[in-house]
């Protein structure tokens, strides 16, 4: 009888790049769905151009440079709807074709393919398009917000991607599957919803100060104000910054390896995402600011590294510096070792 | 659990001379003698060996090359059994000296599953012992001759008195498995001079110093979540006592012994009995769930032990040690050594085939990481022979529990460009005098003592 040899582990997981690109692709559908229903045949073209385009620039590339034909692993396919999500439906036909062979082309294989890629192809396309053809590039309307029904359908939504943030719910069927980590998103969204509330608190103490308040009390109340909805803090709910957070922030390899570095990463896409928000539109504002924190992710990563396992970090060898140097009679802490 | 006993004679045994790593025993036997059970038929002058024994009454045909389930292949000595119980005089020595405890482990043949002689554990030249551990936590009931679990825990405790004893150390501690109920139940209230012990769980930064103090007692009884893997000794050691063990030392440096349940059984039997370390207990999962703990003989076929599990139809893969980082074996006919744990056996629709891609950096290998390694980093400079930036990202801390490559969902290879990576550094190591290595940093942190 023979048996097989191979090296361990000799049990893995069934996970594969595929079906993270095929899921992510289904966690996608039921949004282009109702994009479809809403913006009518033109966002089906739309859908269709740049999926076909970017799938067949794959094809292209791969078999012009004789190597193994990758189409069928759902990546370029999963690229090109999502950058279709990006483009207004009232765009002419070609440029979701020319978006998509950038993003492939360039985004992709120029960089050396999958895993190598520093930018997500989706965001250099969409940087690409949005300022060669900014006329056509430019969303018809940019959504209202105020009202908690947007988050089921967005007012004035100008992208497909903003069609209704509710139906991105599979973004979070894929954290809970473990299929996307958690720690960028969670720390993407806190992020965009702490930065308004400190911004409205440091906005009314600075009016506090203009007047010449001296009253400590007056400023203490000011704490107050994180109770109240800043008029940004909609912005963090809308279709646009959803998709952000959960499906292009996400994309693994843009992001950093490490856990710490995760997190960072997820602070740095939320300050920037605040900043372009802030002071210009958050629809643009989300895709500029992930493309922005993608350049330092691996600036994050390689600065995040974790230490030898048992390594104290800075704050506890702070406090094992102190609590070394208090007698043992005055201390309630047990735990001693040796 | 129950324990089943391998009592069908196979047709042949085969004991492989070497049973750890280390140097290989020389035979005493020749092709035609007559051996019986308990007879030494290999031993050596080093210091880093320990002496083989007959594990049946039988005649020897032959000494030769022959597999071994490392995957090399090595000298054994092949013994026909014949049904016969005739074995050399059993004496007990329950009364010997500290001093010639270790050479007594020595020539009863006890080795550590992970592939030490436990003398060389409890009395490292040049080095002091002070805290013996029995690791419990991957293999837990190691048959015997006991009745109830409390025996089985009292004769635990006794083996590791004598570990102590042997080595010389004042304290000593059996770490068991949290999820392993039987095993705690069995130790909760033991009594050891005259107090009674319960099991306390390693949490948080409580080590063993704490509840050596808490308990006020020498010897406590810890329980730690599971850990397993080829290389675990330095991990598991500061998971304990909380003493980091320098990379390229061992816990013995940091004065700990680290000793397995069955080395600890066979000393008990050893000392007791008489009896050198011929039987162990491997544990037998295969195709369906069904997991069989069965007491064989040193040097038995996997085909016997796989024959009384019971197991018919198509093997695809042979694996011993463990479906995570064991040894995948090409014949049937491997003996069962010392440091056998686990046979696994896999359908041949069971068996993996995939193909492995560039890495997505999707950071599942992190997330899973018991030492706070980054193995994708790991795998991409073995990869690109960049050995001494692998050192600067802890390469050495790896344990090799194979958890990083069992998620990869690009399937690379990371187990092996990581032990790639550690050989190549090792290799660099031994050649390289410590001193000439300004630019690598290479060598023990704690000057090798």
């Amino acid at each position: 009888m023979t048996y097989t040899l191979s090296a361990p582990p000799h049990k893995k997981t069934r996970l594969d790049f595929k079906t993270l690109n095929i899921s992510k692709i289904i966690a996608l559908l039921p949004l282009c769905l109702a994009a479809i229903y809403f913006f009518g045949i033109p966002a089906l073209g739309i859908i269709i151009a740049s999926v076909v385009a970017a799938v067949a620039t794959e094809f292209g590339i791969q078999t012009i440079t004789k190597k193994k034909v990758t189409i069928a692993d759902g990546h370029a396919a999963l690229v090109g709807l999502m950058l279709a999500l990006l483009i207004p439906t009232d765009a002419p036909l070609w440029i979701p074709v020319v978006g998509g062979f950038f993003a492939i082309a360039v985004g992709k294989h120029v960089f050396g393919g999958v895993g190598s890629y520093i930018f997500n192809p989706v965001l250099v396309s969409w940087v690409f398009i949005r300022s060669a053809w900014s006329a056509y590039m430019t969303p018809a309307s940019i959504p209202h917000v105020g009202q908690f029904s947007d988050l089921l359908l967005e007012n004035g939504a100008g992208l497909m991607v903003g069609v209704s943030p509710i139906l991105l719910i599979g973004g979070l069927y894929l954290i809970y599957k473990r299929y996307v980590d958690w720690r960028v998103p969670v720390a993407f969204f806190a992020t965009m919803v702490a930065l308004p509330q400190i911004m409205l608190f440091i906005s009314g103490v600075t009016a506090l100060i203009h007047e010449g308040v001296l009253n400590p009390l007056m400023y203490m109340s000011q704490l107050f104000t994180f109770l109240d909805m800043s008029p940004e803090l909609p912005y963090a709910m809308i279709g646009a910054t959803f998709f952000g957070i959960l499906f292009i922030a996400t994309d693994t390899p843009t992001s950093p390896v490490t856990k710490k570095g995760r997190i960072v990463y997820g602070i740095v896409c939320g300050v920037l995402v605040f900043i372009y928000g802030y002071f210009s539109n958050y629809v643009d504002g989300v895709f500029y600011g992930i493309f922005l924190a993608n350049c330092v992710g691996s600036y994050i990563e390689i600065n995040t590294m974790p230490a030898s396992f048992g390594t104290m970090s800075l704050p506890e060898k702070i406090y094992r510096n102190i609590m070394d140097k208090i007698p043992s009679s005055l201390k309630f802490e047990v735990i001693e070792n040796e | 659990m129950e324990i089943k006993t391998l009592d069908k004679l196979p047709e042949k045994i085969i004991i492989p001379l070497r049973q750890h790593r280390g140097a290989v025993c020389e035979p005493l036997v020749k092709k035609g003698d007559r051996v019986l059970i308990g007879q030494k038929i290999g031993e050596s002058k080093e210091y880093y060996s320990s002496a083989v024994h007959s594990s049946v009454c039988g005649e020897v045909i032959a000494v030769e090359e022959s597999a071994h389930p490392d995957g090399n292949k090595a000298m054994s000595v092949v013994i026909q059994p014949e049904d016969s119980n005739e074995s050399v005089p059993f004496t007990p020595c329950k009364d010997l000296k500290p001093e010639k405890l270790a050479e007594f482990i020595k020539e009863s043949g006890i080795v550590e599953h992970y592939g030490v002689p436990t003398h060389t554990v409890l009395k490292p030249k040049g080095k002091k012992i002070d805290t013996v551990l029995i690791n419990a936590t991957s293999s837990e009931w190691i048959g015997g001759t006991f009745k109830t679990p409390k025996e089985y825990a009292s004769q635990v405790m006794d083996a590791l008195k004598l570990l102590m004893k042997a080595a010389g150390a004042k304290k000593g501690a059996i770490v068991l498995r949290d999820d392993d109920k039987e095993s705690i139940d069995a130790f909760e209230g033991i009594e050891v001079d005259k107090k009674k012990l319960r099991v306390a769980p390693l949490v948080g930064s409580r080590k063993v110093g704490y509840y050596y103090r808490e308990q006020n007692s020498d010897i406590v009884v810890l329980s730690q979540k599971r850990i397993y893997g080829k290389r675990i000794l330095n991990f598991f050691t500061y998971n304990v006592t909380g003493r980091k063990v320098k990379i390229g030392c061992d816990p013995t440096d940091v004065g700990v012994a680290v000793c397995g349940i069955k080395s600890a059984k066979a000393l008990y039997d050893a000392v007791n009995e008489g009896k050198p370390f011929f039987d162990t207990v491997v544990s037998v999962e295969g195709v369906s769930d069904k997991m069989e703990y069965i007491s064989v003989k040193i040097g038995t076929p996997f085909k016997d032990v796989i024959d009384h599990y019971g197991h018919t139809g198509d093997i695809g893969k042979i694996i011993a040690n463990g479906v995570r980082s064991g040894v995948a074996q090409y014949t049937d006919q491997v003996p069962v050594t010392k440091g056998t744990t686990r046979i696994s056996l896999q359908k041949p629709e069971e068996v993996i085939r995939d193909e492995s891609m560039e890495c997505i950096h999707c950071a599942r290998c992190v997330d899973v990481c018991p030492v706070e390694l980054i193995p994708a980093r790991l795998a991409v400079m073995a990869d690109q022979g960049r050995f001494d930036e692998c050192r600067q990202i802890h390469v050495e801390n790896c344990i090799e529990c194979g958890d990083c490559a069992a998620v990869c969902p690009s399937k690379i290879y990371i187990l092996q460009l990581i032990r790639y990576a550690k050989d190549a550094i090792e290799m660099a190591y031994s050649d390289m005098p410590a001193k000439e290595s300004s630019n690598l940093k290479l060598g023990c942190g704690c000057g090798g003592e």
